[in-house]
């Protein structure tokens, strides 16, 4: 029983539960996980929709790889010359760190809440949209973090998963040679479709955490889950396609 | 009609359970599920033997006190119909409908198809109450509730406190429930002098044996008063302006 309640109970202005609680008050707080989650979802929102703006400089009819590289470096010399060198960046890296392990952590605290507390009873659901999404969010999220890992190496780094003619000075030759290999390609593609899964149904969980009760925002919202969605997977997933179909090239 | 009844037996609490099987020949479309349950008491009380406990109590839908799994469904078959709603011409003539006890860690069985639901009592003893003082009945007009905020309580005030929500709930949560409490109480001149100190209680209460919501949306498919699923939105909401008026009532 939490402090708050018991002091209710002990004077008296209720009447002390016939069988109280009997686990212990979940610290954090369940609420308090769940405003973790959509404050740090939404960063990853924002993060997804700038990222994919960069990514869509490949298109870019005349010198993309000139305009993509450009892009690059600003990224890394961004806030220059109020901050040195990559200042930004790492600032910029941390706070991502951060809201991932908080991300993580959450989640699978909440993950864990949900499986211990359903009980051990098989339910039979309606077929929504929702419960596809919503019940496979652990599991999007694990493929995601896998991915980003993956990502990480091999477009950052440049390590282990790397193309052999990785360069850390022209990440847009780094690109195409990445998406060369068909299974890298199509394994960014199908990650691309996780990916929208879980924002389809994150961005929809992020209004209700925030408590948005107003009819109109959660109804713009509901479309915007699935619109963002829907333009992540084929924004970024076009790339790898274009890139193995010739349509991109060095 | 002929319907194969499969019933779950659980002598208490700690008792093992397990399924028994009946065949009622005589039953008839416009049975309610109840009604088909006091069929097969009859028929079991006739072969002198022990009838199935379940709860019932008005039969038309406003008391929430029936209460029971149908095909792993609550209530049964149609959506947002209580059980005693629920008539046998769902079924095909000949079909296996089986019934079990809410299903969720917060509810434990006490008896074949009755569970224990006193931890939705706990939420409401935590603060879904008014402690006021009234006094005498005011003047005319002294007291305005506009329209819309009446129509809205008395929206969020229809909910029985049956707990189909929780059973439906893969992650066996009373969001729906809290937030239908909280919603209706905060809307009304007198509920809101404690509107900040409820949602803190009766948050805090809810964590203790409910899990957390993953806004799949099963529980208002399953609400036979139709709790929104705004209602979960509320309870965020709630906390959330709870917090921002640190050791203030309303």
């Amino acid at each position: 029983m939490s402090p708050e309640i018991q002091e209710r109970s002990d004077t008296g202005q209720i009447p002390v539960a016939e069988r109280p609680a009997t686990t212990p008050a979940p610290r954090p707080q369940t609420w308090v996980l769940k405003v973790i989650m959509a404050v740090t979802g939404s960063v990853f929102v924002m993060f997804v929709l700038f990222h994919l703006a960069g990514n869509l400089k490949v298109y870019l009819p005349d010198d993309p790889q000139g305009h993509f590289n450009e892009y690059a470096h600003w990224l890394r010399s961004l806030l220059n010359p109020l901050l040195p060198g990559s200042t930004f960046l790492w600032a910029f890296r941390a706070t991502l760190i951060l809201c991932l392990c908080l991300h993580v952590y959450s989640g699978f605290t909440l993950w864990l809440r949900a499986h211990r507390l359903r009980g051990r009873h098989a339910r039979k659901v309606h077929a929504t949209k929702h419960h596809l999404t919503g019940r496979t969010m652990l599991w999007s999220g694990l493929i995601i973090l896998a991915f980003i890992v993956f990502h990480l190496l091999d477009l950052t780094v440049g390590r282990v998963v790397a193309s052999k003619e990785f360069t850390s000075t022209d990440p847009y030759s780094n690109l195409i040679h990445s998406f060369e290999r068909p299974q890298v390609a199509v394994f960014y593609v199908a990650v691309m479709v996780v990916i929208a899964f879980h924002l389809s149904h994150g961005i929809w969980s992020i209004v209700n955490d925030f408590g948005a009760t107003s009819h109109r925002v959660r109804s713009v919202f509901l479309f915007l889950a699935d619109l963002i969605a829907l333009v992540v997977v084929i924004g970024n997933a076009s790339i790898p396609i274009a890139v193995l179909m010739g349509g991109i090239t060095l | 009609m002929r319907l194969i009844l499969e019933v779950w037996r659980q002598d208490g609490p700690d008792a093992h359970g397990s399924f028994e099987t009946h065949e009622i020949t005589d039953a008839t479309p416009e049975m309610s599920l109840l009604e088909l349950l006091d069929r097969l008491n009859h028929q079991l009380v006739d072969n002198d033997q022990e009838p199935v406990a379940f709860e019932s109590d008005c039969r038309e839908g406003i008391c929430g006190t029936c209460g029971l799994d149908v095909n792993g469904v609550p209530h049964g078959p149609e959506d947002n119909v209580p059980a005693c709603g629920q008539h046998v011409r769902s079924f095909r003539d000949g079909q296996t409908v089986r019934f079990t006890p809410f299903r969720a860690k917060a509810f434990p069985v006490v008896r074949d198809l009755i569970v224990d639901r006193t931890g939705l009592d706990r939420i409401i003893q935590a603060g879904g109450t008014i402690s006021v003082d009234a006094g005498t009945a005011p003047d005319a007009d002294t007291l305005l509730v506009t329209h819309d905020d009446a129509e809205r309580a008395l929206d969020f005030a229809a909910c029985i406190g049956c707990g189909a929500c929780v059973s439906a709930c893969p992650n066996g949560a009373a969001y729906l429930f809290t937030g239908a409490k909280l919603s209706h109480l905060a809307l009304i001149p007198h509920g809101k002098e404690e509107r900040a100190k409820r949602a803190r209680t009766m948050i805090t209460q809810m964590q203790h044996e409910f899990g957390p919501c993953s806004q799949i949306g099963e529980c208002a498919l399953a609400c036979p008063a139709e709790i929104p699923l705004v209602a979960i939105a509320a309870v965020n909401r709630e906390r959330l302006r709870a917090g921002f008026k640190k050791g203030k009532a309303n």
